[in-house]
């Protein structure tokens, strides 16, 4: 992604931002109001505490699954007790403001749930949908948003949309911060989905309830809590992204043009590209097209480090009225300008390590490339890989060729560069 | 044998000198010594030197402020012997024989030998336009909006205006050390220097372009700038001042030198800073440029492994 233009409209989505909620038909209302009554002592708040100040640092929502105390929510609610647990603790908050520990015993850290269990927790569990519900079905998400009290908001079910390679649920209607992890329900009292984020204007997400169920039954055949959350974690990280780029790698990938080049075009559902150019600007002096493609994956690893991004982008640019030196010195400002799409500190990740060299296509152009990559401290074998290609061989017309991939093994990232400069040419 | 009196200025240079053809000298301020200087720290009467052998020896004659002898060659502290030098009042003196060895003529510079040559509008007004011209050029090559004078101008000017003030500088240096401020000569030194710049730098930048090597990377083109200052620092010393040439080296390089300390530790707080952004080698030049070969996408991607190998040994470093 380019760092300080916006090249192209991008759908941001962030974690939990909220947005109040207006109004609902009269008939929803009762139904919830029934909900509302018959699951609330099953809504738990889970709290993140700080073991130094004793106060909670996050809060969240969660709900058990099971007779056993198993507790299902996210893991972006309880990452910090993973992450550091000899720093943080877990506790539940019930509605009748009684609060218990919680022990961590499993995550799914690519569909961002986690699974804790209370020994002292004796009350009602919420059932999971054996399957998933129909298009345009009232539902009821159940939380603590804000740390406001047990909330139900109602809204629709929208299906299991595509817009990133890990399928989440499309929930209209309005989740809020501390609702993450909270179950939404049907109306016979089936959970379908767990709250996890929201893109604002009633746009929310669930994680499929299918994922929680094998969760929960991939805990119950194991039957103990993970020791090694970190090196287990990795391997989540490590199995999710061999599966995905398999699926990426064995497609035939089609190009479309843009300019006079051929550039990749969407390659799965799950990417998805938008396109601008400049030449409705008069007083634009050259020619800039671009295409920008990415697939919303944003896996939640710490507030400060997000994998699992793919994107890529090509710009094509024309000299028009520039002579050869005026272009060049305008492309190359602009080839300096990139930066990966995801975010990551210095705890996470190494600085990035670069390389360059100039490369032939097979249609025999002459291109700068670019390879740049840094590796995951915590999880070994995966890296942040940020690629640039530039064409030099023509004096007023050149092609832009990115990728940055997030969270990608040695091979697949090799792999897919070598399949990318193929299919991304100018003959 | 005559005797020479001669009053120092700064750095020990002669500002005047007496010479008495006598066995018997007396200094004060007063009209009757034989040589009068007008110092208030020095006694109507002073001092007597009274000729002894190859020397003087040396009587104060009751003086306020005394006498201090700063420098005897003889080894008899008694005597005074020809090179002396003593002090009375705030005022220097250096006592020689008028058959005192002279010191060997001194070669003039090259550069003030030609200096008739580089001190000349023909020389300095060619080089001017080229600056400018060049500058222009580079200005001109880099815009990428529509081409105004208006934005150049001002641009053009304040390089200018910086390398006058320069040139003025070393002028007013020569002015007051040689009386000579040789101000067209140092304008074009400056003028100079700055087209051998731009002509290394271009030169680097197109090198480094095609062959990504540390060869012509950036501590290199820092060198190379360090170097050109060394030789223009150097040469306008050499018209302003008459430095011999082993001190006004080392004291060039002194300088230069020190820039460079003050530069690198500046740069060293950022030495090993985490960055989430790459730094990759962004330029990119124009095709006429670029003279190498590509290589294959495998054999590149090849090249490119060990980067893996370079990333997971930092991991292994901070742990």
């Amino acid at each position: 992604m380019i760092k300080n233009r916006e090249v192209g409209a991008t759908l941001r989505m962030a974690l939990l931002f909220s947005l109040a909620w207006h109004g609902a038909a009269q008939g929803q209302n009762d139904t919830a109001r029934d909900l509302f009554a018959d699951y609330k002592s099953a809504i738990l708040q889970i709290r993140i505490i700080d073991l130094t100040s004793g106060s909670k640092s996050t809060i969240g929502s969660g709900f058990p699954v099971d007779d056993s105390g198993l507790i299902g929510t996210n893991y972006h609610v309880i990452q910090l007790a993973a992450s550091e647990p000899q720093q943080y603790r877990i506790e539940y908050l019930t509605e009748s403001n009684k609060t218990g520990e919680l022990s961590l015993v499993d995550v799914d850290v690519v569909n961002d749930l986690a699974l804790v269990k209370a020994t002292d927790l004796d009350r009602k569990f919420i059932n999971l949908a054996p399957k998933e519900p129909e298009i345009g079905m009232p539902v009821y998400a159940l939380g603590n948003p804000l740390d406001l009290g047990l909330t139900v908001v109602p809204g629709t079910y929208n299906g299991i949309n595509r817009a990133g390679y890990h399928p989440r649920v499309h929930f209209t209607g309005s989740l809020n911060p501390g609702m993450s992890g909270g179950p939404t329900i049907d109306r016979e009292g089936q959970v379908v989905g767990i709250n996890v984020a929201t893109a604002g204007n009633q746009v929310s997400f669930l994680v499929p309830v299918s994922r929680l169920q094998s969760l929960v039954a991939g805990y119950k055949t194991r039957g103990a809590a993970i020791v090694n959350m970190q090196a287990y974690i990795g391997a989540q990280l490590l199995a999710d992204q061999q599966e995905k780029f398999s699926r990426l790698l064995a497609r035939d990938w089609q190009s479309i043009s843009l300019g006079e080049s051929k550039v990749l075009d969407e390659l799965v559902p799950f990417v998805k590209c938008w396109g601008g150019s400049n030449s409705s600007d008069d007083k634009a002096q050259f020619l800039s097209a671009d295409r920008s493609c990415r697939s919303e994956d944003n896996i939640y690893l710490t507030s400060t480090f997000a994998t699992g991004i793919l994107e890529y982008q090509f710009i094509w640019l024309e000299a028009n009225k520039l002579n050869p030196w005026q272009f060049y010195s305008y492309y190359e400002r602009l080839f300096g300008d990139f930066a990966p799409g995801n975010r990551a500190g210095e705890e996470d990740v190494t600085g990035y390590q670069c390389d360059n060299g100039f490369t032939k296509g097979a249609s025999g152009r002459k291109s700068k490339t670019v390879f740049c990559l840094r590796a995951y401290k915590d999880y070994p074998e995966l890296y942040d890989i940020l690629f640039l290609q530039g064409s030099v061989d023509d004096k007023d017309r050149a092609l832009i060729s990115h990728f940055t991939l997030a969270g990608v093994s040695k091979d697949n990232g090799l792999a897919f560069a070598s399949k990318f400069m193929e299919v991304s040419q100018w003959q | 044998m005559a005797v020479i009196i001669e009053v120092l200025g700064w750095g020990g240079r002669r500002r005047q000198y007496y010479q008495v053809d006598a066995d018997q000298v007396s200094i004060g301020r007063g009209y009757d010594n034989d040589v009068v200087l007008p110092d208030p720290h020095i006694s109507a009467n002073h001092l007597r030197l009274d000729a002894s052998g190859d020397g003087w020896a040396i009587t104060d004659l009751d003086s306020m402020n005394g006498l201090q002898v700063l420098k005897n060659p003889s080894p008899d502290a008694s005597v005074l012997a020809s090179g002396s030098e003593i002090k009375v009042g705030r005022t220097r003196l250096r006592i020689v024989a008028n058959t005192h060895p002279l010191e060997a003529t001194k070669l003039l510079h090259r550069l003030e030998r030609d200096s008739s040559q580089l001190n000349r509008v023909s020389v300095w007004l060619p080089l001017l336009l080229t600056v400018i011209v060049v500058q222009i050029v580079a200005l001109y090559a880099g815009t990428v909006a529509e081409w105004e004078w208006k934005n150049a101008i001002p641009v053009i000017l304040s390089a200018q205006l910086a390398i006058f003030v320069g040139a003025m500088l070393w002028g007013l240096v020569g002015r007051l050390v040689k009386q000579e401020a040789h101000l067209l000569g140092q304008y074009s030194l400056i003028l100079l220097a700055s087209l051998v710049f731009t002509g290394c730098e271009w030169l680097l930048s197109t090198l480094s372009y095609n062959f990504n090597s540390v060869l012509f990377g950036e501590t290199v083109q820092q060198l190379v700038a360090m170097s050109i200052l060394l030789l223009l620092l150097s040469a306008n010393l050499a018209l302003a001042t008459n430095l011999p040439s082993r001190s006004r080296w080392s004291g060039c390089a002194a300088f230069v030198g020190l820039l460079v300390i003050v530069g690198t530790v500046g740069q060293m707080k950022r030495w090993g800073e985490f960055s989430q952004f790459p730094q990759y080698s962004s330029t990119i030049a124009t095709p006429t440029l670029l003279v190498v070969n590509g290589q294959t996408s495998e054999e590149f991607l090849a090249d490119i492994t060990p980067l893996f190998d370079r990333a997971d040994e930092a991991v292994l470093k901070k742990e």
